[in-house]
C-alpha cells in the first residue's frame, strides 16, 4: 500500500494539561517530541499545533506523514462527566426501565442507608417500547411492531434526540427486528446516527447489552464530530496519512469504525501508555511486566504475559457495565495529587481524594493547604525542589508544614514518620490494586518486571517492587509520554463476538462453523476495509465457556480453526487449567457449556526501525548535585543524576535521585540501576 | 516491611500499619468473594449473589465483615463443639443449623464455612464463607416453602461437623449431604467454590501474619476493632435523647393464614446503658416467618447505620459495641422454641432492619430513613413429583425508604444481590418475560420520595407447575415519616385482565401454573420523608415523565399541577394547591399517626 513508501509517522496524545506530539521517521528510527497546551475547547487547535511544531523540529513537510496515530480522552470524559448527547433507546416492549432497574443491586461494598443511586445516561421519557418478539434461539415469537417505531421515530424527531440506540431481548441471537427498526428510523431520520446491540454488543444479558448500546450512541455525535474535524484538519494541511484512532484493546483502527463504535475508545488512553509499556519492555528483552502509570489522580495497572496484555469482557467505566473487549486495567485513586487525611476515628487514609492540579499539591504554591503524597515525598527529600529541568519550584516549606500539622500533630507522630507513614500507605494501596491483576489472576508478580511510568510511576517504582519482591524494575526512556511511543508501534485490531448457547453434551458443531466463519468473514471484511496489507493479517479464534450451572465465563483461545469435536474437546481442556489457574480448582467431572464465539482480526503495520541510545562516559558524570533525602528512616546524602545525560550502558548505584524532565526516579540503598541499549534503566536489587 | 516503609515503633501498631492492615483485610474479602461468584453453579449464588466472607479473630470476634446485618457470632457454635486446642491448619468447619448457633445463621440453605488460620505456630483468627445453597433436600424444590410447620421440613440439618481435617475431605460426611439435595450437581459446585473461598481467606490472612507478626496484627484487630466502636457509640449516643423510645409493626401473615403478628421494639438510653427491648413481641408463628434472632444482629443493624459510608472504619466486632444490652423472649417471634419453621425469616428480618429507623425516628422526631419493603421472593418448581426436580427463583426488587436528604432506593432488592436477566431466564427455564418495569405510584409521597416497586409479568412456557410466593406490605406497607406518606401495598396476579384473574396470597405456595399462564407480581414501595408539598416540582414533573408517578398522583399527593402532555408546571394551579397545606404527624400508614405502637 501507498502509504508504506511514506516514511514518517506522528502520535498524538492528548491529556488534561498537555498534548504530547512524537514524530518518528520509521526508516531511521530518529524521533522529536513536541509538547504544547491542550486546547479543550476544540481539541483539534492543540493537535494540529502539536503536528505543526514535530514537522518544525523535525524540518519535514506535511506530505511526509504516512501515519496519524491518535489516542483520545474525548469518549471516557463524555462517559464520566455525564456530558453526552440526548439519546433515546428502543427497547423490546415492558422494558422501558430497563436501565432504571439495571440488576436491582445496591453495590456490595456500599451502606445500604447511603448509597446514592447514579444518574443514567438516557432517561426513561427517552425510551420507547417497540412490540415483538425473539426467543433465545432467535425464532420470532411476535413480529416487529413497525407502526411503534414509526411513532418512535416521530417521537424522536420532536424530542431533539441526537442518537438512537436499539437493543431488543435475545437480538445477539438474530438482528433482523433490530436492523428493520433500524431501516424504519432512518427513512425519516437520515442524519440520526443509530446503533443496534446486535452490532456493538452481541452477548445475552439485556442489561448490560443496553447499557453499552446507550454508551455507544452517548458519544456518538461528539465523537463524530471530532473525528470527522480531525481528518478535515489533517487534509487542509494535505497530510496523507491515515488517521487511525486507538481502541480500549490496545489496538487501532481507522476513524470510519470509530464512527459506528466510538465507545471503543473508552479506555484509549490508558490503552495507549500499556501499548507503549509493552512496547518498551520488548526492546528491553522483557515481555512479561506488571505496568503501571501514576498520575495525580490515579494509578492504571495491568499485566503483561508473553508480550500481551490481559484482556477483559467485563470490564466498567465509571459506574456502567462495559462489556466490550477491552485492556484489563485496574484504576485506584491513588497518585502523587491523593490527599492524606486523618479521620475523627485517627485513622489516616491517603486518597482516593485528590488535590488535583488546582489547587495541587500544598508544595505548588497555589493554594493547598492539605498535605499529598507529593508533599510527602518532597518533605523527605526524595523529589528535587524544582520539577520540568527547573521550570516549575516547589516550596518544600509548604509541604513540611502541611504534613506536620494535617498527619503528624493528630497521630503524634514525628514529621518524617507521618510523611513516610503517607507514603506507605499509599504504596500499600497500590500493592492491593497490583494484587488484583496478578495474585488473584493467578500470576506470581515476582514472575514479572515492573515497568512503572507516567509523572509520578518512576518515584514509587522502587518501593512497590520491593513489597512485591518484584527482582527487576524497567524504566523507559521517556515515562511521561509513553502513551505516544504505544500509539506509533500499534497494530489495527478488532473483534467480533456473538452468544450462542451450547450445552453439553450435544454441543451443534455445524451451528458453530457457521457461527464461527460468520464471524470470520466480518473480520477479514475488517481487515479489507482497513487496508491491512496480506501478510500482515491474523484472524484469532475464541470461545468463552464456563461449567454447567455456572454464570460467569472464562475466555480460551478456540484449539485450531474447525469447529471440530477433537478442536473443541481441546478448547475445553484449555478451560479446565485456565479455572484451575484463576480460582485454585477445576471441574473435570463437570459438564461445560460453550457460551459465546469470538474472532479476533490483528493486522500488523510493518514495524519501524528505533533507534539505540548514545552510548555515554561514567554514570559519575551526570550528577548534578546531592541532596539529603529520607529513604529509609536515615537522613542521608543522595547524588541527583541528570536522565539525559546517562548513555546507554551508564550502571549507578542506589540511593539516587535521577531527574528528568517528565519525572523523577527514586533507587533506594542495594539497589542497582543500568541503561541499557534502548535506553531503559533496567533495576535490580544488588 | 522493608526498610523503606519501616516505622518507630510506638504504639503497639501505629496508625500506618493499623491502615496497611485494613486495606489488606479488605482486598482479601473483596478477593474471596469474586472467587465464590465466579465459580458458584446455584443461580441464587451466581446471579443473585447471595454470600458474604469475613475474618474472625481467633477469640471469634469479628475483624472484617459485609455491611448486612444478617449473621450473628458465627464461631461459637464451632469452638464450643472443637476447643481451639483441637484445631489444626487445613480443617473447615461447617455448618447451618439455626437453633444449634443460636440463630448466628438464621435459615438453613445458609451454608457456613470456617478454616482456623494459624500463625507462629498458634491459632490466630479464622476466615469465614458462607453461601446460600439453592436446595439441601426438605419438603419441596428449594428446601424452604411458605408452608412449612416445622424446620424438619427446610431441609438437613447440618451441626458443626469438620468436613476437611488437616485438608483431607470428610468424603462420608459429604457423600450424605450429596444424597439430600435433589440438585447434586449444584451442590458440589457450590461446596467447592465455598472451600475455595475460606482457603483462600485462609492464605490471606497467613499472609499477613507473616509480614506483620502475629503480635502486631492481634492488637491490630482490637484497634480496628475499638475505633469502629468509638465512631458508633459517640454516633448513637448523639442521636437517642434519654428515655425509653418504642416502636411496633406487623408481619401480614405466617403462609399458613395466621396473623397479623406484632414486633414491639423499645430503646432504653440510661447515662451509661443502652438497652434493645424486644420482649413484648407476639409469641412466634406456626409458620416459617420466624426469625431466630442472634442478639450480634440488632447491634448490627444500629452499628451499619451509624458507620454509614465512613469508609475510613471496618465492618467489625465494634460496630456491636454500641448497644450494650439486646432482650429477646424465648418463644416469641423473634425467640421462637425448636423445631419452629424459619424458612421466611428474611420478611421479618427485613422488618426489624427497618423498625430499628422507626425507633430512631420516635427518639428524634423524624430524623432517620422512612420504611422499606422486604424483598420479593417468587419461585416455580415442578408439579409432577415423578418429573426431572426443577427450580426457578426468581428475587424480585422493592422500593426502600425515603432518607432524611434524599429519594429511597427505587428497584433494590437488597445489597449486592442481582436479578435474573430476562434472557438468562429464558436461557434456562420455560419462562419468558414480559414486563419488568418501575411500578408507578408504588413510592410513598413526600419532600423525599419513598423508592418505587417493580411490576415483573411473566408467561410459563412449561408443564405443570407449583408457584410459592413471598411478598412484603400488601396490606401495612412500609411507613411514612415527618409528613411523607406511606408507600403503595403490593400484590401478585395470576392471569391479569382475563377471566380466571385472581390474586394470589402474598405469602403463600402450591399454588398450580400451566402452559400460557401469565403471572405478575407488584412489589411494594417505601414511605416517604417530609411532606409532599414540599417536594420542588420540577422534581415531580420529572418523576412523571420517567414514569415513576403519574399526573394523577402529582397534583392530588404532591399538590403539582401540570399540563396535558404532563411536560410543563402549571405554576399558578400549583401553588393554588400547594396553599391549601394539610397537617401531618409524624408517622404515615393509611393515615397520620403520633406514633407506631
Amino acid at each position: 500500500m501507498d502509504q508504506n513508501r511514506i516514511a514518517d509517522a506522528v502520535a498524538i496524545d492528548i491529556g488534561g494539561t498537555f498534548t504530547d506530539v512524537t514524530l518518528l521517521d520509521r526508516r531511521t528510527g530518529r524521533v522529536w517530541n513536541a509538547k504544547t497546551p491542550s486546547t479543550p475547547d476544540d481539541p483539534s487547535d492543540g493537535f494540529m499545533a502539536g503536528i505543526e511544531q514535530a514537522l518544525a523540529l523535525a524540518g519535514l513537510a506535511p506530505d511526509a506523514l504516512g501515519y496519524v496515530f491518535h489516542g483520545t480522552t474525548v469518549a471516557t470524559n463524555l462517559i464520566l462527566e455525564g456530558k453526552g448527547a440526548k439519546a433515546a433507546l428502543l427497547t423490546t416492549e415492558g422494558f422501558r426501565h430497563v436501565l432504571e432497574i439495571g440488576r436491582h443491586d445496591i453495590p456490595r461494598k456500599a451502606n445500604m442507608y447511603s448509597w446514592v443511586k447514579p444518574k443514567r445516561p438516557v432517561p426513561p421519557e427517552r425510551i420507547y417500547e417497540i412490540a415483538g418478539r425473539l426467543d433465545p434461539d432467535g425464532g420470532e415469537v411476535t413480529p416487529l411492531d413497525e407502526a411503534a417505531v414509526r411513532a418512535a421515530a416521530a417521537a424522536v424527531a420532536a424530542e431533539g434526540v441526537e442518537a438512537v440506540a436499539i437493543c431488543f431481548l435475545h437480538a445477539y441471537a438474530d438482528p433482523r427486528h433490530e436492523r428493520r427498526a433500524r431501516e424504519i428510523l432512518q427513512e425519516s431520520l437520515p442524519h440520526i446516527p443509530v446503533s443496534l446491540s446486535s452490532e456493538v454488543l452481541p452477548v445475552f444479558r439485556e442489561y448490560e447489552r443496553s447499557m453499552a448500546t446507550i454508551l455507544n450512541v452517548y458519544v456518538m455525535p461528539k465523537v463524530s464530530t471530532y473525528v470527522g474535524r480531525l481528518e478535515g484538519r489533517l487534509a487542509e494541511r494535505r497530510i496523507p496519512g491515515r488517521l487511525l484512532l486507538m481502541k480500549s484493546n490496545g489496538g487501532v483502527t481507522g476513524a470510519d469504525t470509530i464512527r459506528t463504535q466510538p465507545v471503543q475508545t473508552a479506555l484509549s488512553g490508558p490503552a495507549a501508555g500499556v501499548m507503549g509499556a509493552v512496547f518498551a519492555g520488548e526492546l528491553a528483552g522483557f515481555r512479561n511486566l506488571i505496568t503501571i502509570d501514576i498520575g495525580g489522580t490515579s494509578a492504571d495497572i495491568c499485566l503483561v504475559k508473553d508480550g500481551e496484555p490481559g484482556m477483559t469482557n467485563e470490564g466498567r467505566i465509571g459506574d456502567w457495565p462495559l462489556q466490550v473487549p477491552m485492556i484489563d486495567i485496574n484504576t485506584i485513586g491513588a497518585g502523587g495529587g491523593s490527599i492524606a487525611r486523618v479521620s475523627e476515628a485517627g485513622a489516616l487514609t491517603v486518597g482516593p481524594d485528590s488535590a488535583g492540579a488546582v489547587p495541587g499539591p500544598a508544595c505548588y504554591g497555589r493554594g493547598g493547604t492539605e498535605p499529598t503524597a507529593t508533599d510527602a515525598n518532597l518533605a523527605l527529600g526524595r523529589l528535587t525542589p524544582a520539577l520540568l529541568d527547573g521550570r516549575m519550584a516547589l516550596d518544600a516549606a509548604a509541604a513540611k508544614r502541611a504534613v506536620a500539622e494535617r498527619v503528624a500533630r493528630p497521630l503524634g507522630l514525628t514529621p518524617a514518620e507521618a510523611a513516610r507513614g503517607i507514603l506507605a500507605i499509599l504504596d500499600s494501596n497500590m500493592v492491593g490494586a497490583i494484587r488484583v491483576v496478578s495474585v488473584e489472576r493467578g500470576h506470581d508478580p515476582r514472575d514479572y518486571v515492573l515497568l512503572p511510568f507516567g509523572g509520578a510511576g518512576p518515584l514509587h517504582g522502587a518501593s512497590l517492587a520491593r513489597l512485591l519482591g518484584i527482582k527487576t524494575m524497567l524504566v523507559p526512556p521517556a515515562p511521561g509520554v509513553l502513551s505516544a511511543l504505544g500509539l506509533l508501534v500499534s497494530s489495527l485490531k478488532a473483534e467480533f463476538a456473538r452468544t450462542a448457547l451450547q450445552r453439553p453434551p450435544h454441543y451443534d458443531l455445524a451451528a458453530m462453523g457457521r457461527i464461527f466463519a460468520e464471524l470470520q468473514e466480518q473480520a477479514a471484511q475488517w481487515l479489507e476495509h482497513e487496508g491491512v496489507p496480506e501478510g500482515g493479517c491474523a484472524i484469532r479464534w475464541q470461545a468463552s465457556l464456563r461449567y454447567l450451572h455456572q454464570g460467569f465465563e472464562l475466555t480460551v483461545p478456540w484449539a485450531g480453526e474447525a469447529a471440530t469435536a477433537e478442536a473443541a474437546e481441546a478448547t475445553i481442556a484449555a478451560f479446565h487449567r485456565l479455572h484451575e489457574r484463576l480460582y485454585t480448582f477445576s471441574q473435570e467431572d463437570t459438564p461445560v457449556e460453550i457460551v459465546t464465539l469470538r474472532v479476533s482480526a490483528t493486522g500488523t503495520l510493518p514495524r519501524p526501525a528505533i533507534r539505540e541510545w548514545p552510548r555515554g562516559g561514567a554514570a559519575a558524570d551526570a550528577v548534578i548535585g546531592r541532596q539529603e533525602a529520607d529513604l529509609d528512616g536515615t537522613l542521608r546524602s543522595c547524588p541527583v543524576y541528570d536522565r539525559a545525560r546517562l548513555g546507554a550502558g551508564a550502571k549507578l548505584r542506589g540511593p539516587a535521585i535521577i531527574r528528568q524532565l517528565d519525572t523523577t526516579t527514586l533507587l533506594f540503598p542495594g539497589q542497582i540501576a543500568e541503561v541499557e541499549r534502548y535506553g531503559s534503566l533496567v533495576v535490580v536489587e544488588a | 516491611m522493608n526498610d523503606s516503609t519501616a516505622l518507630s515503633p510506638k504504639a503497639a501498631v501505629d496508625p500506618v500499619t493499623l491502615e496497611i492492615v485494613k486495606g489488606a483485610l479488605r482486598a482479601a474479602q473483596a478477593e474471596t468473594e469474586a472467587l465464590l461468584e465466579r465459580t458458584a453453579m446455584s443461580d441464587v449464588i451466581r446471579e443473585k449473589k447471595d454470600f458474604f466472607t469475613a475474618f474472625f479473630d481467633p477469640a471469634g470476634a469479628l475483624v472484617s465483615g459485609t455491611p448486612i446485618p444478617i449473621f450473628g457470632h458465627i464461631l461459637p457454635p464451632i469452638l464450643e463443639r472443637y476447643p481451639p486446642e483441637t484445631m489444626r491448619p487445613g480443617d473447615i468447619y461447617w455448618y447451618n443449623d439455626c437453633y444449634g448457633s443460636a440463630g448466628a445463621v438464621s435459615h438453613l440453605n445458609d451454608q457456613v464455612f470456617v478454616a482456623p488460620v494459624f500463625a507462629e505456630g498458634k491459632l490466630s483468627g479464622f476466615a469465614h464463607s458462607w453461601a446460600h445453597f439453592t436446595d439441601i433436600g426438605g419438603m419441596q424444590p428449594g428446601s424452604m416453602s411458605p408452608k412449612a410447620t416445622d424446620i424438619f421440613q427446610e431441609g438437613l440439618m447440618v451441626p458443626p461437623v469438620r468436613l476437611y481435617r488437616e485438608g483431607v475431605l470428610n468424603d462420608e460426611l459429604f457423600r450424605i449431604f450429596a444424597r439430600n439435595t435433589r440438585f447434586p450437581d449444584k451442590l458440589r459446585g457450590d461446596t467447592r467454590a465455598l472451600t475455595a473461598a475460606v482457603r483462600l481467606g485462609e492464605r490471606r490472612l497467613c499472609e499477613l501474619f507473616a509480614r506483620f507478626g502475629r503480635a502486631v496484627i492481634l492488637a491490630a484487630f482490637e484497634m480496628l476493632n475499638r475505633q469502629t466502636e468509638a465512631a458508633v457509640r459517640s454516633k448513637l449516643r448523639a442521636l437517642f435523647p434519654p428515655g425509653t423510645h418504642r416502636f411496633a409493626d406487623v408481619i401480614e401473615s405466617d403462609g399458613l393464614g395466621n396473623g397479623p403478628f406484632t414486633i414491639r421494639i423499645a430503646m432504653e438510653v440510661g447515662g451509661n446503658h443502652i438497652a434493645f427491648d424486644a420482649m413484648e413481641t407476639d409469641d412466634a408463628a406456626p409458620g416459617p416467618i420466624n426469625w431466630l434472632v442472634n442478639p450480634a444482629v440488632p447491634r448490627m443493624i444500629f452499628g451499619l447505620f451509624f458507620l454509614g459510608d465512613d469508609r475510613s472504619l471496618l465492618v467489625n466486632e465494634g460496630a456491636m459495641r454500641a448497644i450494650d444490652e439486646v432482650r429477646l423472649r424465648p418463644g416469641s417471634l423473634l425467640q421462637p422454641r425448636f423445631p419452629a419453621p424459619l424458612g421466611q425469616r428474611g420478611l421479618t428480618l427485613v422488618r426489624v432492619v427497618n423498625m430499628c429507623s422507626g425507633v430512631m425516628n420516635a427518639a428524634t422526631g423524624g430524623k432517620a430513613n422512612a420504611g422499606g419493603s422486604s424483598y420479593a421472593i417468587w419461585s416455580l418448581r415442578n408439579a409432577d413429583p415423578a418429573a426431572a426436580p426443577f427450580f426457578m427463583n426468581d428475587g424480585v426488587a422493592v422500593g426502600f425508604g425515603a432518607r432524611p436528604y434524599g429519594d429511597g432506593h427505587d428497584a433494590v432488592y437488597f445489597v449486592a444481590q442481582e436479578n435474573n436477566p430476562a434472557e438468562y431466564l429464558a436461557q434456562l427455564y420455560p419462562v419468558r418475560l414480559l414486563r419488568y418495569a418501575i411500578r408507578c405510584d408504588s413510592g410513598g409521597p413526600g419532600r423525599w420520595r419513598g423508592g418505587c416497586g417493580v411490576v415483573r409479568e411473566i408467561e410459563w412456557l412449561g408443564e405443570d407447575a407449583l408457584l410459592a410466593t413471598r411478598l412484603d406490605g400488601t396490606k401495612a406497607p412500609p411507613w411514612g415519616v415527618a409528613g411523607g406518606k406511606a408507600g403503595r401495598p403490593g400484590r401478585i396476579l395470576l392471569n391479569p385482565g382475563r377471566a380466571d384473574e385472581r390474586v394470589l396470597a402474598p405469602l403463600g405456595d402450591g399454588v398450580r401454573v400451566r402452559k400460557g399462564d401469565i403471572l405478575r407480581i407488584e412489589t411494594t414501595g417505601g414511605g416517604g420523608f417530609g411532606h409532599p408539598f414540599d417536594r420542588e416540582a420540577e422534581r415531580v414533573r420529572q418523576d412523571v415523565l420517567a414514569g415513576f408517578v403519574s399526573p394523577a398522583e402529582a397534583r392530588g399527593e404532591y399538590g403539582v399541577v401540570l399540563s396535558d402532555d404532563g411536560r410543563t408546571i402549571d405554576r399558578e394551579a400549583t401553588r393554588r394547591r400547594r396553599a391549601r397545606r394539610f397537617p401531618t404527624k409524624l408517622f404515615h400508614r393509611g393515615r397520620y399517626r403520633d406514633a407506631m405502637s
